[in-house]
């Protein structure tokens, strides 16, 4: 058993409507849907949606090369307009990768929507298991360049 | 960047130098390997091959341990930065659904249906 690394990453956004229009595309499910949904090329295995608190939210695929990834969440907070906090596991081929809290945070900017996402994670995949979803397209060599230069970024941030 | 940041990126650099120890951290990338698997496709010694994996595990690019008389080397999840790529693949995918956020916003924007 490898130990947990944890870290943390914040995506802020401007979003060109105010938060009450910009929160139902996270509350709606086929509103969600328009931008949540991606790798078309997946079969879709299961698909939850329940947004509200203590609510679920999963959803099982079969990658093109037949692997099941999977991604299920569950809703701990939820203020309309302002906030939504919830804890979320990713799986590869039966083995969980990461669990994350994610803390969502809408505050109006005038006529738009400051978003910020702040994802704390435990990432748990070995290091074979990351080669299947990180490497997955590329060669080892072009993911060492690419960590070497987030390496290089990090310390020189 | 810290004193302990240069040295750290001199030690990368100096383990990645070299197209043989390259060469070694592809075929680790795939994953472990012992010294004989890594030293006979890159046509070294088992002494050579030694050699250069000690930089890279100096460089702390891989680990290596060690059962019975065998030592196995992998990639170092913690120092190389196993964690770093795969909070920059959470980042790059969300941020590719915030893209999508937006202009599905600006495909559908308020009003249109009374919210």
């Amino acid at each position: 058993m490898s130990a947990a690394h944890h870290s943390t990453f914040v995506v802020e956004r401007e979003l060109p409507t105010g938060p009450k229009h910009a929160f139902r595309f996270w509350s709606d499910p086929e509103m969600k849907q328009r931008w949540n949904a991606c790798h078309p090329d997946w079969t879709v295995l299961e698909d939850v949606f329940e947004f509200h608190v203590g609510g679920t939210e999963a959803r099982r695929w079969r990658t093109l090369e037949g692997h099941e990834q999977t991604f299920a969440a569950r809703y701990f907070d939820i203020e309309p307009q302002r906030r939504i906090i919830y804890a979320f596991e990713m799986s590869f081929g039966g083995t969980r990768q990461s669990v994350s809290l994610a803390t969502v945070e809408f505050q109006p900017a005038g006529a738009k929507t400051l978003m910020l996402y702040t994802e704390q994670l435990a990432f748990l995949g070995s290091a074979e298991d990351r080669h299947q979803r990180v490497v997955g397209t590329g060669s080892g060599f072009d993911r060492l360049v690419e960590v070497i230069a987030s390496q290089i970024g990090l310390e020189a941030g | 960047m810290t004193g302990t940041g240069e040295r750290k990126l001199d030690d990368i650099f100096t383990a990645l130098a070299d197209p043989g120890r390259r060469g070694m951290v592809d075929r680790l990338s795939v994953g472990p390997a012992t010294v004989k698997e890594l030293a006979e496709p890159a046509g070294m010694g088992l002494p050579s091959a030694l050699k250069h994996l000690r930089v890279l595990e100096k460089g702390g690019i891989v680990v290596s341990t060690k059962a019975g008389r065998t030592r196995t080397y992998r990639i170092d999840p913690a120092a190389f930065g196993a964690i770093n790529a795969w909070v920059r693949q959470r980042e790059t995918a969300m941020n590719a659904a915030f893209d999508r956020l937006v202009l599905a916003i600006a495909e559908n924007p308020e009003g249109e249906d009374g919210a």
